[in-house]
């Protein structure tokens, strides 16, 4: 799961710069000369540097590889079901809310009076996928759930007082 | 350069900067007791209606951005005063329009029960499913615009007096330096450099600031009157993404400023420092569209160059500022007090809060953890361990170069407790977002409800020691001026 990825990789890199500011703190009651300082660690600067930079850069092209506007290439006869979704403060309207396990499906996603957020959530309670709603624009999620179940939809943009209340199940089967 | 000013004037002067920080600090804790309210709500431990918990949520948010970058101009004015020559009725004059925006803010919110939080998405202010009126919501809107107004002449004025002092923006940037035109020895020192960056964002910022909340006034006056969501929702985040950002800015002069005197070390503007800030100061404008990264009708290029330039702009505090830091402090002999802790946990605070920020920039993590809680977990981080510390290490400082008030253990164990609350607050919005919890809900289900409610626990200590820096500083209010020499800034703190 990416939260997990997520999650444990901002770990250890926040622990990673929690230990060099504690050899630092502790390291600073010691009293050296600075040019000696400044020389050895400008030089390692430049290595520290460049290895950043490459790193965003390995990164960066890995995770942009397959971004989530990407309509996916559907297999042939394969059509995707096209779900039209409205929402308004505060509930939902979905042309469709049955599917099967293994089909592809896209929502187009708008909404009829402020700003809202499509999240879609699985029985776990984990967050699967999401895009804005916004008025005046459609914006498109493209999922194929994999198991069964009720998934629920969660807006995730505030958007008034009842926008804690705008969950709406919608089914998958077999 | 506080030993060419007069006492007389000094102290007159350091009332304003006072004023500024106490404004500052008593309104963020303030908004601290908002927020530990909206945590124990969402613990379960609190009943809250929803009415109160999204305007609790409005002003938390509106207010602890306004009072932070209120207080930060108070710290990026006491320092740059010492290179360009400042104007203190501008400044006296961001104070009071200041104080009627947050009044106007406060009356719409609490008396008209206006909440749209901080981000007042168009048209949410003019559209509220009867939750509140057009009252209000002018209160809020014209509110923030004169809030906006104030530091926009301010910034009109540093801009102003740079140029005067250096020739233009771009060699307050140092770039005839960058270019070779100009020796490093002639740099423009950091605490000009960090302020023409912030005067050049923050102009923009309140720009388009203010274009949006014109834009939604008249809609709220005028329904009929309508504009594009899309181009609102940019100039929304324009505005309060890069505004946000430059609290941290103003508030690194601190560091710049006070780590020098407190190690004897210089910390200079050369080359590579030159080209980082010009660095951090095109990244903060460009890479707001992060926060748009769930709008797929953004051209896609825009939202790579989100996550792209968002990478980029860690490049410059990762490699340079917390870096130069850390050289500085390092086998230093420092003499560590509330000052020089405060301004090296703010580094680390900066530093650590950019880790989750610039996971949370990548796109396809984003389409899972977008609007979750580790947003605020990210920016609790760095805002709060970072940019707040800064404050609060200022504060410390002044009080101990401006009176001859002595710091206790209880500032210490305060120093303390208010770093491991922090981070126990920024943890549980992090771990909230892992495991998909939604931000801005007033209400969550049981399994959400664990790391609120530590949150909301973590947050009254903090709180508390808030409370012990602010009577600090009250104290040396009260004393302040009676530090002996004109020139005690470097003696004191050596």
């Amino acid at each position: 799961m990416i939260q997990t990825v997520a999650w444990i990789v901002s770990l250890i890199f926040m622990l990673f710069i929690t230990i060099v500011f504690g050899v630092v703190v502790l390291k600073s009651k010691e009293k050296r000369d600075y040019d000696p300082i400044k020389k050895k660690w400008y030089k390692a600067r430049s290595f520290y540097g460049t290895t950043l930079v490459v790193f965003f850069l390995v990164i960066t092209i890995y995770t942009l590889r397959e971004l989530p506007y990407n309509q996916p290439v559907y297999g042939e006869g394969k059509d995707p079901t096209i779900v039209d979704v409205e929402a308004l403060q505060f509930g939902w309207n979905f042309s469709e809310t049955e599917f099967k396990v293994g089909e592809p499906i896209e929502f187009h996603v708008t909404s009829a009076d402020v700003n809202h957020g499509f999240g879609i959530y699985d029985e776990d309670r984990n967050l699967l996928a999401q895009t804005q709603a916004m008025p005046e624009y459609t914006n498109k999620v493209y999922v194929t759930f994999d198991e069964p179940g009720t998934y629920d939809i969660l807006c995730l943009e505030y958007c008034g007082l009842a926008h804690h209340l705008m969950i709406q199940s919608i089914e998958v089967t077999e | 350069m506080s030993s060419l000013v007069n006492k007389g004037e000094l102290k007159q002067r350091n009332g304003q900067i006072a004023s500024y920080l106490i404004i500052g600090a008593v309104v963020i804790a303030v908004m601290m007791v908002f927020g530990i309210l909206m945590l124990l709500a969402q613990g379960g431990m609190l009943n809250l209606s929803a009415a109160n918990f999204y305007q609790f949520l409005t002003i938390h948010g509106t207010g602890m951005i306004g009072a932070a970058a209120f207080a930060a101009a108070g710290v990026m004015w006491y320092f740059l005063r010492d290179y360009v020559q400042l104007s203190k009725k501008i400044f006296t004059w961001n104070l009071v329009l200041f104080l009627i925006g947050v009044v106007m803010v406060i009356i719409g919110v609490f008396s008209f029960e206006y909440a749209s939080s901080w981000t007042f998405l168009y048209p949410l202010p003019a559209l509220s499913a009867n939750a509140w009126g057009t009252v209000g919501a002018l209160l809020y809107l014209v509110g923030m615009l004169v809030l906006g107004v104030g530091f926009l002449l301010l910034y009109i004025d540093t801009g102003r007096a740079i140029i005067k002092k250096y020739g233009s923006l771009g060699k307050g940037l140092g770039w005839d330096v960058i270019s070779g035109k100009k020796a490093e020895k002639d740099a423009p020192p950091p605490t000009v450099v960090a302020s023409t960056m912030v005067t050049i964002v923050n102009v923009t910022a309140l720009t388009a600031g203010a274009t949006v909340l014109i834009m939604n006034i008249i809609n709220v006056v005028n329904p009929a009157f309508t504009f594009d969501p899309l181009l609102a929702k940019n100039l929304t985040y324009a505005f309060g993404h890069i505004f946000a950002n430059s609290i941290i800015y103003m508030g690194v002069i601190v560091v710049y400023e006070i780590l020098p005197r407190y190690t004897n070390r210089p910390w200079k503007s050369n080359r590579i420092f030159l080209i980082a800030w010009t660095m951090s100061t095109t990244f903060t404008l460009l890479i707001y569209t992060h926060h748009m990264l769930m709008d797929s009708v953004m051209p896609k290029w825009m939202l790579i160059m989100g996550q792209a330039l968002s990478y980029a702009n860690g490049l410059p505090v990762l490699v340079i500022t917390a870096y130069g830091a850390l050289m500085i402090v390092y086998k230093s002999g420092i003499k560590w007090d509330m000052a020089s802790g405060l301004a090296f946990i703010s580094m680390f605070g900066w530093t650590v809060g950019v880790v989750p920020a610039i996971v949370d920039a990548t796109i396809v993590v984003n389409h899972v953890m977008h609007n979750t809680k580790w947003v605020p977990g990210h920016f609790h981080m760095y805002m709060g361990l970072g940019a707040v510390a800064m404050l609060f290490a200022f504060m410390y400082y002044l009080a101990k170069v401006d009176s001859n008030l002595e710091t206790t253990i209880l500032d210490k164990i305060a120093l303390i407790v208010y770093t491991l609350a922090i981070i126990s607050v920024s943890g549980q919005f992090l771990v909230s977002g892992a495991i998909s919890t939604p931000r801005r809900w007033a209400t969550h289900f049981p399994e959400w409800m664990g790391p609120a409610l530590f949150g909301g626990i973590a947050g009254v200590f903090m709180f508390l020691a808030t409370v012990i820096f602010i009577v600090h500083f009250i104290s040396y209010i009260q004393v302040r001026g009676t530090s002996t020499g004109s020139d005690f800034d470097d003696k004191k703190v050596a």
